[in-house]
């Protein structure tokens, strides 16, 4: 038996290798079909990344090429019976080695016969015969199939990936309005219904944003939160500074009343307030004659505030005519209305910064997400479908490209306002700006609100340094330097020029994407280049 | 290399080597006397040696009846000749009860035994006989024994039948009954001789020599080949495929192929498997080997089971042959036995 088992190894060794090669190649057949299928799958259901599922592919080849080979395994009596169809053994082997421990003349013939018969048999011609041609093959055509496919556009994946990302920026713009929605919480006019008007309204913007079907509709959302919380500000607030300082002037000149004056011209409103108390307290110490010169102050500052702040002058004027008749105690009440005139402006003042940042943040929320939905969207460029969604987008950015064009806040809700008119809503937006930088001014946040309104005349200066709005603080604090904004407070503030390029580029799509009035085009486009220049 | 454990002794009293001694020598003097015909010869050795029967069929004039009497003259054997005719009755092959006188002129009935006790009987176109008459043969070929009135007597040992029967010329003729069939060892068809064997067949016959056929083997050396035949070994999986060849030829099995499914009433019985293992293994030996090969079954499958196949009414209308449904088998069953 020594020779049959000799032939036997040998014939096992040969079988074994040319079995792995036969599962190997139908391994990788099985993982490049099973990979094609992937790749045709993938068309109708989008897999993002596919990656994972490729390697399942080829885990799945593995398997069934080391399953298959160790299934494949010969027993011993199975090389007996190849090697006897194969050498010709005329089942010599076969029997040898099931009657290997039986007894009996026959049997010890048998053995003896098959053991010559081994000795000169080749066990090379035991090897399967040929090639695994057809499972070759198949991987390599599958093989072939699968990486034009991984090669060629998948409409469905870019499309799901144009969804993730949007989703995404949408995600992040509601974490960033989230953040809006601590901060208003936590400022110090909490209590105030405008202020918790203006907490809620953010709270609907973050929701709207997250839930938003698409980029279009959450930037629909942010333009509709920015209006509302604008509504909520008091329009004629630069009206009544400018009243006030009116006025303030006028009392400047009256030594009784300069520092009341003195407190309204500088804006400081509380001190205002606390100043025209203090005056009303030191009416009955007056002498007929003071009382005269201030009921004449006051009258003058009246008249000065008449138009921009009727409350206050309305109360000024009181005291004034309580003073000529010598009724102090009447322009002392008279003059509490004026006081808590002062102090309502500078919690109007102060709501109106919160609500500026608030608006300014959402306008800087709605930028990032239009600029990622645009970034998207010109992923799919060039595929079926996709081409109307964009279009949509791009209606939905129509009105915001007229506010970010109008970048100084107020005016920006003149020409989200009227919307379609694009070139009505540019002129008011302009002249609404150009006021309240100077009003503004004055209180030193208004550096936003110039460069907006200056529409390419003075802030286009290659030596100012302007900022934009979306980064000012707005909380309205006196900065000392009214009339040079140059001087504010850079650490708190972004250049201007680091966002230029960024609004000409978004401005320059939008007139591209002609949705800017033909009329309007050439302007815009002019604006931005003199801001450049 | 055999060990000195596997050093035993043949214990029969003949070797493998004495076994195709014989298997030759029997061929050889057959040959002096038939031409051509080599398979033919092989296979009615195999079914002699298996103690088989078997069942010529051939047109007239082919030297069934020489073969058979040949083979009577080289193995030093007993021979009778029985030819059928319809008006054969069986007490004329059984034998019967005579009436005898003896000496003192007492009477009484004495058995004259028939034709039977031979050791090798040629039933020479059996199909002319009436069914009664074939069908004594049935206890005589199966159980190699003669009941006649209430005593039932052993016939000779070795006892073999060799049955002829002619294809053509049917009218009046007997089919054997499928019972009669199953105890046939072989069926084996006579070819017709080709030019050169039947130029030959006149030179030897027309001339003036005359050959005269010397027994090479007796009752005893027969016996021995047999039991040693009965030893050979034979794996597993080759006793797998006679047992798919068995299955494959009734059409109720799920191994059938379709002509079988088609063309066949009822396959093969168990005693067809016997005669198809125990044929492969004297063909084995015959062949020189020791062990029995797939190709043993499928060279003796035909004779096998030939006449073991019973066709239905739509392969008569197609003409349709049995050897061509075995064919089938043969291809079908050897297809499932090869190693994958």
């Amino acid at each position: 038996m020594e020779r049959v088992d000799g032939l036997l190894n040998r014939a096992r060794g040969i079988l074994v290798g040319a079995r792995a090669l036969t599962w190997a190649a139908r391994g990788l057949a099985i993982a490049a079909a099973a990979g094609f299928a992937i790749e045709v799958l993938i068309r109708f259901y989008p897999i993002d990344p596919v990656l994972p599922e490729l390697a399942g592919c080829a885990l799945l080849g593995l398997v069934v090429a080391s399953g298959g080979w160790v299934r494949a395994w010969p027993s011993r009596l199975q090389v007996a019976r190849l090697a006897d169809v194969r050498l010709g053994g005329r089942e010599r082997l076969s029997t040898a080695v099931e009657f290997a421990a039986a007894e009996g003349f026959l049997v010890w013939r048998q053995r003896a016969d098959a053991g010559a018969w081994a000795a000169e048999a080749d066990a090379a011609a035991v090897s399967d015969p040929g090639w695994p041609v057809r499972s070759a093959a198949l991987a390599l055509a599958a093989g072939g199939a699968l990486l034009l496919l991984a090669l060629a556009p998948n409409p469905a994946l870019h499309n799901l990936r144009v969804q993730r990302a949007t989703q995404a920026a949408q995600d992040q713009s509601s974490a960033q309005i989230g953040q809006l929605v601590k901060q208003a919480e936590k400022s110090p006019n909490g209590s105030d219904p405008q202020q918790q008007k203006l907490v809620q309204d953010l709270k609907n913007a973050q929701q709207a944003v997250k839930k938003a079907p698409d980029p279009q509709s959450a930037v629909a959302a942010l333009s509709q939160a920015q209006s509302d919380i604008r509504s909520l500000q008091d329009p004629n607030l630069a009206k009544k500074e400018q009243a006030a300082s009116a006025a303030g002037q006028q009392l400047q000149a009256n030594a009784a009343t300069a520092k009341a004056g003195q407190a309204l011209s500088s804006g400081d409103n509380q001190a205002a307030a606390s100043q025209l108390n203090q005056l009303a307290a030191s009416l009955p110490q007056m002498s007929r004659a003071e009382q005269q010169q201030t009921a004449n102050s006051l009258a003058q500052a009246a008249a000065a505030s008449a138009a921009g702040n009727p409350k206050l002058s309305q109360a000024l004027q009181r005291a004034s005519d309580a003073l000529r008749q010598g009724d102090t105690a009447a322009a002392q009440q008279a003059l509490q209305p004026a006081a808590q005139a002062e102090q309502d402006q500078a919690a109007s003042e102060n709501f109106n910064g919160d609500s500026n940042q608030a608006i300014n943040n959402l306008q800087q929320t709605k930028s990032q997400l239009e600029q990622q939905a645009q970034a998207a969207q010109q992923q799919g460029q060039g595929q079926s479908g996709q081409g109307q969604q964009a279009g949509q987008g791009q209606q939905a950015g129509q009105g915001q490209q007229a506010g970010q064009g109008q970048q100084p806040g107020q005016g920006q809700q003149a020409g989200q306002g009227q919307g379609q008119g694009q070139g009505q809503g540019q002129g008011q937006g302009q002249g609404q700006g150009q006021g309240q930088s100077q009003g503004q001014a004055g209180q030193g946040s208004g550096s936003g609100q110039g460069s907006g309104s200056s529409s390419g005349s003075a802030a286009a200066k290659s030596t100012e340094k302007v900022y934009v709005p979306g980064s000012s603080t707005g909380s309205g604090t006196p900065q000392g330097s009214a009339g040079d904004p140059t001087t504010g407070t850079d650490s708190n503030l972004v250049p201007y020029s680091d966002y230029l390029a960024q609004y000409a580029a978004t401005a320059q799509s939008e007139v591209d994407r002609e949705l800017i009035p033909a009329d309007d085009q050439q302007l815009v486009r002019e604006y931005f280049q003199n801001l450049g220049s | 290399m055999a060990t000195a454990r596997e050093e035993q002794k043949a214990p029969a009293e003949i070797t493998p080597e004495r076994f195709s001694e014989i298997t030759l020598a029997i061929e050889a003097e057959l040959s002096r006397f038939m031409v051509g015909q080599a398979d033919l010869i092989r296979l009615t050795l195999i079914a002699l040696i298996g103690g088989g029967h078997v069942l010529l069929e051939g047109v007239p004039g082919l030297g069934k009846t020489v073969l058979v009497r040949s083979l009577a003259s080289v193995l030093d054997l007993d021979f009778a000749r029985v030819q059928f005719t319809p008006d054969l009755m069986p007490a004329d092959i059984t034998g019967t009860h005579i009436v005898t006188e003896d000496d003192g002129g007492h009477r009484r009935f004495e058995f004259q035994p028939g034709p039977l006790f031979t050791n090798l009987l040629l039933a020479d176109e059996i199909n002319r006989a009436t069914p009664k008459t074939q069908s004594a043969l049935l206890e005589a070929m199966g159980e190699r024994q003669v009941t006649v009135g209430d005593r039932t007597r052993k016939l000779a040992e070795p006892f073999f039948v060799l049955a002829t029967q002619n294809p053509i010329e049917l009218e009046g003729t007997y089919p054997l009954p499928e019972a009669q069939l199953d105890r046939f060892f072989f069926k084996l068809l006579v070819p017709f001789p080709d030019a050169a064997e039947l130029a030959e067949i006149a030179k030897r016959t027309t001339g003036s020599t005359t050959i005269e056929l010397s027994p090479v083997a007796g009752r005893s050396e027969l016996a021995a080949m047999r039991e040693l035949s009965r030893e050979v070994p034979i794996a597993s999986h080759v006793m797998d495929l006679a047992v798919a060849l068995i299955l494959a030829t009734h059409p109720d099995k799920a191994g059938a192929p379709d002509e079988v499914k088609r063309y066949v009433r009822w396959g093969a019985s168990p005693r067809g498997l016997q005669s198809l293992v125990l044929a492969a293994r004297i063909r084995a030996l015959l062949d020189g080997r020791f062990n029995v090969a797939l190709e043993d079954l499928s060279a003796v499958a035909p004779a096998a089971l030939r006449h073991r196949i019973f066709l239905n009414f739509e392969a008569d209308a197609a003409g349709v042959a049995s050897d061509a449904v075995v064919q089938a088998v043969i291809s079908a069953a050897t297809e499932g036995a090869k190693p994958r």
